[in-house]
């Protein structure tokens, strides 16, 4: 081994140590009998859960019919947002249009939404993309609309100074400009999102990881419970990862 | 008319600038400014820092259109900036998400893909960046993206170039030989140039005539012609009588 894959082990070994350690305590606490396993299952046992519900394809019908949903509202969002952000950071009257109300409605968690979503959109799928939807809708909104505010002014007086037609201006200016903003926008966007789809499967939901953990909540299997949540942070870190490397790939000036 | 044009290319009159500030007297910045150049010739503005000689630059070029006075260029009123006018400034100022080639090419508007390879492909030569086409400004030394941005700025082959201390954040050894690229290039494609610099050294090198600015409010001091022979030699006699000239402009 040489002395740089001997210093990137190292640094691998770095990055797993403490959520080891914690799988480590929880091993040990559970082997020698201090958890109640009503509050608490042994990692032995959540294991085991974690293989049958694969095995009977429960879980990844779940997780697939939860990404599906955070799919179409994470797309909505990013569509919807980008547009509409960079049109408000293009022009000073669309700003202090929406600014206060975009201000107002930002901080309004999407669970509050829930009761009158039930009402607009019913039970049906919906009321669920509805929420998931301004889960990540407005972070990527001002994302992009402080990308598009935050470009370099030297930069648009080059581009201005010759007189380059709007649509190239703002394609490929103004908008690369932003880009580092945008994505730092979709990716908490995302992992917005994804954060709000138990609560959007709480509308009377009988499909989706949501669903699977409150239903295993009413029959205090902790461990389903357990599962369900891991399957959550697992596949978010999965999917931000992969928009990382988008950006990587995106922006390969930098 | 096109003799007169020629010999009063640009033709700056009367140019005043203020600056407004909150809770006194508007700042003068510059002063009752006057001065012609000839079409083809290389004007280089010397003054200290501070004296509103890049002001100077960004009013004549319609950059900043907001002063009092006329400035003419060929016979028009300057009102804006305009592709027909190159600017070059001290930063290289091009953008980070496009490579050279594509940097050059954003210039160039309605013609041809062709054309506009063509173009891209010349200008890219004229300035000795052959191989480094592909290459994101990140990926050049200053000297080159300087080069860089000296391509994009006259690749719609403006009638006037105007640079803004282009060379004041290189080394010393760059700034030497870009002097000597500018110099090269300017007798190929005898574009009329205006140079803003604090160098003298760099003014009397490059320059037909150096327009020397005094600060607070910024005047035409001195206009002082140089005829040297080219090429011009830093360590002649004659650079140096010149030279000592501009000094004693600034420090007597």
């Amino acid at each position: 081994m040489n002395k740089a894959t001997a210093k990137n082990a190292g640094y691998a070994a770095e990055y797993i140590i403490l959520v080891a350690a914690i799988i480590g305590v929880w091993i040990v606490m559970g082997s020698t009998g201090n958890l109640n396993p009503v509050i608490m299952p042994a990692p032995s046992k959540v294991g085991n859960t974690i293989l049958s519900l694969i095995q009977s394809g429960e879980l990844w019908e779940s997780l697939g019919i939860s990404v599906a949903r955070v799919l179409q509202g994470y797309l909505l969002a990013s569509v919807l947002g980008i547009i509409l952000g960079i049109l408000i950071g293009l022009s000073n009257h669309l700003e202090r249009l929406t600014g206060l109300l975009i201000q107002l409605i930002k901080p309004i968690p999407p669970i509050a939404w829930i009761p009158l979503v039930i009402l607009w959109f019913g039970i049906g799928e919906g009321g669920k993309i509805f929420l998931i939807f301004l889960g990540g809708f407005f972070t990527i909104l001002i994302n992009v609309i402080d990308g598009i505010r935050q470009a370099d002014t030297k930069l648009i007086e080059v581009s201005t100074s010759m007189e380059t037609p709007f649509f190239k201006h703002i394609f490929m200016m103004v908008i690369p400009s932003a880009a580092p903003n945008i994505f730092t926008g979709l990716r908490t966007g995302l992992s917005s999102c994804w954060m709000c789809v138990v609560a959007a499967e709480l509308v009377s939901s009988t499909t989706g990881l949501g669903y699977l953990i409150m239903n295993a909540r009413q029959f205090g299997k902790t461990d389903v419970v357990i599962v369900g949540m891991l399957t959550i942070g697992i596949t978010g870190k999965i999917m931000d990862s992969l928009l990382k490397l988008a950006e990587k790939l995106v922006i390969r000036w930098n | 008319m096109t003799g007169e044009n020629e010999k009063n290319y640009i033709v700056v009159e009367r140019l005043h600038k203020y600056f407004s500030q909150r809770g006194s007297a508007d700042m003068h910045i510059l002063d009752d400014i006057n001065f012609t150049v000839k079409k083809g010739e290389v004007i280089c503005i010397v003054g200290s820092s501070g004296c509103g000689k890049s002001t100077l630059l960004r009013a004549i070029c319609g950059l900043d259109p907001d002063h009092e006075g006329t400035v003419r260029i060929d016979g028009t009123e300057i009102t804006g900036p305009d592709k027909h006018r190159g600017m070059v400034f001290q930063e290289h100022r091009l953008f980070p998400w496009l490579t050279v080639s594509q940097n050059v090419g954003y210039a160039l508007n309605g013609i041809s893909k062709e054309e506009k390879q063509e173009k891209v492909k010349q200008y890219i030569e004229l300035v000795g960046l052959n191989g480094f086409e592909r290459s994101y400004p990140r990926e050049l030394s200053g000297g080159m993206a300087q080069r860089a941005g000296i391509a994009r700025a006259l690749v719609n082959n403006p009638s006037v170039l105007f640079l803004d201390e282009p060379f004041g954040a290189l080394d010393a050894f760059t700034k030497i030989s870009m002097q000597k690229e500018l110099k090269r290039i300017q007798k190929r494609s005898h574009t009329t140039m205006l140079l803003v610099t604090h160098d003298i050294d760099e003014a009397v090198y490059l320059a037909d005539q150096i327009i020397v600015m005094s600060e607070r409010p910024g005047r035409i001091q001195n206009i002082v012609p140089v005829k040297l022979a080219e090429p011009r030699d830093r360590n002649s006699y004659e650079f140096v009588e010149i030279r000592k000239i501009i000094y004693n402009e600034f420090f007597n």
